[in-house]
């Protein structure tokens, strides 16, 4: 392979996704199950993002952290910081942050209205 | 047998999570050299590509006509990844050689399970010793399935040949989980087969004997 040649191929321009102002709500359930995670310290924020990959193609992303690279939309919801990256903010406006309280299969989930479809296990969606 | 020119495009794919973002896309494990396939959420094939890593960067070699179809695939799951995608196809052509083949240092080679890939500066051209005709027979023989005879997006991977290109640890990429099912339930649908001619909906058609992909109680 010419290597020169690949370091001057021509960049394939991408239609990078719209940026949408997010909106996004917390369930009851996982306002409890934040404040516990977070114990106190509202300096740090939810990062809700989305990862390529999964069954289904995308996959959610929750982190706490104290901050990002990612260049992000910051929301105040219901007295958390949430951050929410715009590379993915096309995915992710409208979503519902749940959880889920069982054994198997438990913990934050995510109800996504741009969701054609989930995989099983509920962590990928396309 | 010898040596082939092949309708291919060469993607380069650069950034430090080009590994993971090819990884987690397509079928095989790619942590280095290696085939894999992409596949949509349905578990059809988009393509199959060689994986070539040149140290900084990745070269995915694919089938032509299926570039476009990869690209859409891929672009609208960058997202915050370091990923940066370039066409070197207009550059650089693809062989395949049956056999083992000296070659000059500019051009790139790997022995893969369908012979040796290489992919050479159009300023170093290879002299093809093999036609259509000979390359389907060699097909034939080995139960080679190509991309645009048996690989097309009616085809899930098990079912076109492709079931070794199916990793069966890697964990989660598009289409995984029915490809799991498929496999773990025993029902896989359809099957690759050899089949002395006359062959009934050949995919690939030999002197004596022909591909078909056929239904399957397996």
């Amino acid at each position: 392979m010419d290597c020169n040649t690949c370091d001057t191929a021509p960049a394939i321009v991408l239609n990078k996704p719209e940026v949408v102002n997010v909106t996004l709500t917390i369930t009851t359930k996982a306002k409890e199950m934040l404040d516990s995670a977070f114990e106190g310290d509202m300096s740090h924020a939810l990062l809700v993002g989305v990862l390529s990959g999964g069954c289904s193609g995308y996959m959610y992303d929750l982190q706490i952290v104290e901050s990002t690279d990612q260049d992000c939309q910051e929301l105040s919801v219901d007295g958390f910081r949430v951050l929410v990256p715009n590379a993915s903010s096309h995915l992710l406006d409208g979503i519902e942050i749940d959880y889920v309280d069982r054994l198997m299969g438990g913990g934050f989930k995510i109800n996504n209205p741009n969701a054609a479809s989930s995989c099983g296990c509920g962590e990928s969606f396309s | 047998m010898g040596v082939i020119k092949l309708n291919s495009y060469v993607l380069i794919i650069r950034g430090s999570d080009r590994f993971k973002f090819v990884d987690g896309l397509s079928t095989n494990k790619v942590e280095g050299d290696c085939c894999t396939v992409f596949t949509t959420t349905t578990a059809k094939v988009i393509d199959m590509v060689d994986v070539i890593d040149m140290g900084e960067f990745l070269a995915l070699v694919g089938h032509n006509h299926f570039k476009n179809d990869v690209l859409e695939h891929m672009h609208k799951r960058i997202l915050s990844q370091d990923i940066q995608i370039g066409d070197a196809s207009q550059n650089n052509s693809v062989y395949l050689s049956t056999t083992d083949i000296e070659v000059t240092d500019s051009v790139t080679k790997r022995n893969t399970w369908r012979g040796w890939v290489l992919v050479t500066p159009n300023s170093e051209l290879i002299n093809e010793t093999m036609d259509l005709q000979d390359f389907n027979e060699y097909r034939v023989m080995n139960m080679i399935p190509h991309q645009g005879y048996e690989i097309t997006s009616n085809n899930h991977p098990l079912a076109c040949g492709l079931g070794h290109l199916v990793h069966e640890a890697k964990g989660c990429y598009i289409g995984q989980e029915i490809l799991a099912r498929m496999r773990s339930r025993g029902r896989q649908g359809k099957q690759l087969v050899r089949l002395e001619n006359p062959v009934e909906n050949a995919t690939t058609l030999g002197k004596t004997h022909s591909l078909a992909i056929v239904r399957t109680s397996i």
